[in-house]
């Protein structure tokens, strides 16, 4: 006997032929194209870091998943009704639940696979593009677990509701409160309640996250029980579907008593209340736990009754830093691929500065969040280091996003690689120029410091696209000042290096306390 | 139980039923048969869900996020209207009738109107982004992939095409595209847009008059 004529079991038979039969494959190109330009580019848009990479399974993947995993187990659970064979097939030996079970077995399967299939393609493209880490497995289950319970739901909807209106009505009704959570989730806060972190899909995470401390599991492991939990009640459910047809049918308590009693079908109809009870509990579980959710420090969300302190130890890594003698700059292995940008940014506008009180011997890339606080940039340490996130550097945020698509200032500010280079160069000009104690994420300069900012770019190569980012930050800077400071820039940036350092050498106390006019600066 | 219900004479006669005009009949027959009253009703099912959304604030207010759910409700609407072009006579109905054609044509520019107005009367007191242009828009554009949809895959799994486009569509408004062919995310005045969707929607409504929707695919599977 060969290996090919080894019968199968008779569960494993049905389970090939549905998935041979089923519905799913013929809408695979589809669904193909769809994950190529929504959840492939979106990705693209990220840098290579693992976690926001990552994002995207729960943001895009599970939402053009279910708009289709919805309408397909919809299809595929309503086949006894829409061709009228409920009456033949209930006569056959085989259990109603075993039957359903495998067609909503072949149909997850293949919609397992197509998931998995798309998330390999992206963690294989992020593997290849990576500097650091590994890939995060969370995301994996979470998106898995939407994908379950989203043909769960759509196959129960099907079996009970045969009609042909039932697929199209399950797809948009599984988007809208996907995208109704995702609204939620977005404006979720401590105080207004957090029952809308049990949405699968929420804000991107910040693009250091899962890099300086890992990432807590705690929201995943809520969100994979409170779906989970669904699934696994609308399974039981269905293991009641011949008892509840025959209940809709015959009605009264007395059918509803010879249903649960009845010899031949009792252990399946126990295990089934069982499975819907033990659906019930985890979700209501996972949904009460949601409530407790309080932010970490690190600007995630922890559950006290998930967490472990473990993972809100920093991850040990050596940054990678520039072989130059003089301004050092360093980054996390994560960005490694962004350091010679950096550095090419930095090191003009460091070679003005040199030897100045409190000018900085080199850069240092930290964590974007601490205590549950933004980090900004700013320079700090002896001998002094300009301490930058690759979330904010002076007034520009997402820094380390991608450097020709992200980078804004304000507004008005066109997003290019100048843009991107002269963000890291305010970013450090502010800082030196307010003073070296202070962070100067938000604090707005007087006109001669912007003056003077305004020159030294220049003097470093750049063209200051906005010379009133600064001082306007914290109000309107008067129309006269503008063209004091721009002629003011313009002098100091015609002297020769040399002078301009001597007058910053004698000067520079001054002009950190603001006690320099204009009219003062040569 | 006994003969004697059955061989009992009725004890009043049968009145004959009062003929309606043919073509009335056979239009009520047609939509009937195509599930069209309850077509209808999902799709006030729509408006109903349309106004819920807006009225408690579902969706954003402004900016490309505020088209999101309004999207899924309009392709949800169109995605009804191509279901109901699917006959449960197969062959048989084609090759007896030759008024099919303008019924299938009949049915579908009627619900595809009806769904415009549901939504609208959903819409209606609303603050709806974008206004009732996109919304219009959306539905004859949506209806008309799925009605294109039904002629690959059949009437039941018309759906998948316009739930496929719309999940496209949800990532290129977050993109800002301005290819007029991605008409939902395009302003409610852009020319190249309402010429795409309107495109899309007459070689829709075309090749379904003149050919019908598939019927073996969807109802083998």
């Amino acid at each position: 006997m060969s290996v090919m004529s080894i019968p199968l079991p008779r569960s494993a038979r049905a389970l090939r032929l549905e998935f041979k039969r089923n519905a799913v494959p013929y809408v695979l190109p589809l669904l193909a194209a769809v994950f190529y330009f929504d959840t492939l580019r979106t990705a693209d848009g990220f840098p290579p870091v693992w976690t926001p990479r990552a994002s995207v399974i729960p943001n895009h993947m599970l939402i053009e998943f279910s708009a289709f995993a919805g309408g397909l187990a919809a299809w595929a659970g309503s086949r006894e009704g829409r061709r009228k064979t409920a009456d033949l097939v209930a006569a056959t030996p085989r259990a109603a639940w075993a039957r359903l079970g495998a067609t909503l077995a072949g149909t997850l399967c293949w919609l397992l696979l197509a998931f998995l299939a798309g998330v390999a393609v992206l963690y294989i493209q992020t593997a290849l593009q990576a500097t650091w880490g590994g890939p995060p497995l969370w995301p994996v289950f979470v998106g898995a677990a939407g994908v379950t319970v989203v043909t769960v739901i759509g196959f129960t909807c099907g079996v009970f509701f045969p009609g042909r209106f039932t697929a199209p009505l399950v797809a948009i009704g599984v988007l809208v409160p996907f995208q109704v959570g995702f609204r939620e989730a977005l404006s979720v806060t401590a105080s207004s309640g957090t029952y809308a972190l049990l949405s699968p899909s929420g804000s991107p995470p910040p693009v250091d996250a899962g890099v300086y401390y890992h990432v807590a599991p705690d929201l995943s492991i809520l969100q994979v029980t409170f779906m989970g939990g669904i699934a696994v009640a609308l399974f039981g459910v269905l293991g009641l579907v011949p008892g509840l047809r025959e209940l809709s049918s015959a009605g009264g308590l007395r059918s509803l008593r010879t249903v649960f009693t009845r010899g031949e079908g009792w252990l399946s109809h126990a295990v089934a209340v069982l499975l819907v009870a033990c659906g019930v509990a985890a979700s209501f579980t996972a949904f009460a736990l949601a409530g407790t959710a309080r932010p970490d420090a690190i600007g995630g969300w922890q559950i006290p009754a998930l967490h472990s302190a473990a993972s809100d130890q920093p991850v040990p890594v050596t940054q990678d830093c520039t072989s130059s003698p003089g301004f050092q700059v360093c980054v996390h292995p994560a960005f490694s691929f962004y350091l010679d940008d950096v550095a090419a940014a930095l090191d003009p506008v460091a070679a003005e500065i040199a030897g100045l009180p409190g000018a900085p011997a080199g850069a240092r890339e930290v964590a974007s969040m601490s205590g549950g606080q933004n980090v900004w940039s700013g320079i700090s340490g002896n001998p002094p280091v300009f301490d930058f996130t690759a979330e904010h550097v002076g007034t520009a945020y997402g820094m380390f996003n991608g450097i020709p698509a992200t980078m804004y200032i304000d507004s008005g500010v066109v997003p290019d690689a100048a843009a991107w280079r002269e963000g890291f160069q305010q970013g450090l000009l502010d800082s030196f120029l307010i003073g070296a104690s202070q962070h100067a994420g938000s604090v707005p300069l007087d006109a001669a410091q912007q003056a003077v900012e305004d020159a030294l770019l220049t003097a470093a190569g750049s063209q200051p696209q906005d010379p009133f980012s600064q001082m306007s930050v914290n109000g309107k800077p008067s129309p006269g000042t503008s063209a004091a400071v721009s002629a003011a820039a313009r002098r100091f940036a015609a002297l020769p290096a040399s002078a301009r350092h001597a007058w910053l050498a004698t000067h520079l106390t001054a002009l950190r306390g603001g006690t320099i006019t204009l009219a003062q600066i040569p | 139980m006994t003969a004697t219900s059955v061989l009992k004479q009725p004890t009043v006669p049968a009145r004959t039923t009062p003929r309606s005009p043919a073509g009335l009949r056979l239009t009520w027959l047609h939509l009937r048969s195509r599930r069209v009253p309850a077509g209808i009703l999902v799709i006030a099912v729509c408006g109903t869900l349309l106004h819920a959304a807006l009225h408690w604030h579902w969706t954003f207010n402004s900016g490309p996020y505020a088209q999101q759910v309004p999207m899924v409700i309009e392709a949800g609407a169109a995605a009804v209207i191509a279901v109901t072009v699917h006959s449960p006579f197969g062959e048989t109905e084609r090759s007896a009738g030759r008024w099919l054609p303008y019924l299938r044509l009949f049915a579908a520019v009627a619900l595809t109107g009806v769904a415009i107005l549901a939504l609208q009367l959903g819409a209606a007191g609303q603050s709806l982004n974008d206004g009732i242009l996109v919304l219009a828009r959306n539905v004859i554009g949506f209806t008309g992939l799925g009605l294109l949809c039904s002629l690959v895959t059949g009437g039941l799994l018309a759906w998948i095409l316009p739930m496929g486009y719309m999940a496209f569509c949800q990532y290129a408004l977050l993109e800002a595209w301005t290819a007029p062919w991605t008409w939902p995310v395009r302003p409610p005045a852009d020319r190249g847009a309402w010429i795409c969707a309107s495109v899309a929607f007459a070689g829709g409504l075309l090749l379904l008059t003149i050919f019908g929707p598939r019927i073996r695919l969807s109802d083998d599977s």
